[in-house]
């Protein structure tokens, strides 16, 4: 275990499409991040499932190092970030949100497979990493950031909340 | 630069209610993804977009305030969650290089 006191800046940069896919056949659906300078679209078949292009926005990958010690955290199991609005006291990060109050904001990080029946998600680590990353930055103890792993969710596809994707951009263009 | 000041020297409209404090600089983007990479430690958010995922990233690099450009207004409900997250929202007639300049004539940078 290390005794360093991280401070945490990003690396490795990414920018690219956050690639949503659904299968036809069972309506799973995942999401992978892309780095080609156009959003891939083609349907393919993996094992049980049918993929196909749902929608594609603008996004950024990226991961962590501590400025201090240099270790290295790999967030490539991240799709994204989504600001929880969820106050449903069944799901255990609407749960966590009331616990913790207006002055602590939730995000969930978000893995490719919604469904997890991979059972893989974000990891505890990189969780970890984010939240104190993100606190970090703020500029007054007056609030606090909580990132948890979208496995949490009770129900990720109607989970309530804001991800954090350039949705809409294209609008008042 | 305290927030009561840019606001009366550049002359911008408040669309929410607001607690004056201290701004160390300032950041231009319209993309979500980008704020989220490139915004935090800078406490004013210069952009023309509205939509709700601009407050979500926002609160999570902890800008203090939003300045939308060329008179751009959210609608009702991304308001709602500024002000849950403890965000001020003002707008400005000014085109965002308009706007810019003046904040670099106030001695932002």
């Amino acid at each position: 275990m290390t005794t360093c006191a991280h401070r945490w800046s990003m690396t490795d940069i990414r920018s690219g499409y956050l690639v949503v896919e659904g299968c036809y056949h069972c309506g799973a659906r995942s999401s992978f991040f892309s780095t080609e300078p156009v959003a891939p679209i083609d349907e393919y078949r993996e094992g049980p499932h049918f993929w196909e292009y749902l929608a594609s926005y603008q996004a950024v990958n990226f991961n962590l190092v501590c400025d201090k010690c240099g270790e290295k955290v790999d967030l490539r199991d991240m799709m994204g970030l989504m600001l929880s609005l969820c106050e449903d006291p069944r799901c255990e990060v609407g749960r966590l949100g009331l616990e913790l109050g207006k002055k602590t904001s939730i995000y969930v990080a978000l893995c490719a497979d919604s469904s997890h029946d991979s059972g893989r998600c974000v990891s505890d680590e990189g969780v970890a990493a984010l939240t104190e990353y993100f606190n970090q930055q703020l500029r007054s103890g007056r609030r606090k950031i909580v990132v948890v792993p979208c496995r949490m969710c009770d129900r990720i596809d109607r989970c309530k909340g804001i991800v954090l994707a350039d949705s809409g951009l294209t609008d008042f263009y | 630069m305290r927030i009561s000041e840019i606001v009366e020297k550049t002359g911008l409209e408040a669309l929410n209610a607001w607690e004056d404090e201290d701004i160390s600089g300032v950041y231009i983007s319209d993309m979500v993804s980008d704020i989220i990479t490139g915004a935090a430690g800078c406490g004013l958010l210069l952009t023309l977009q509205t939509h709700k995922s601009l407050i979500a990233a926002a609160n999570l690099v902890d800008v203090a305030m939003v300045v939308f450009a060329h008179d751009k207004r959210p609608a009702e409900d991304v308001i709602q969650l500024a002000d849950k997250a403890g965000i001020a929202l003002f707008t400005t007639p000014d085109h965002t290089w308009s706007y810019a300049v003046k904040l670099f004539e106030l001695g932002m940078r």
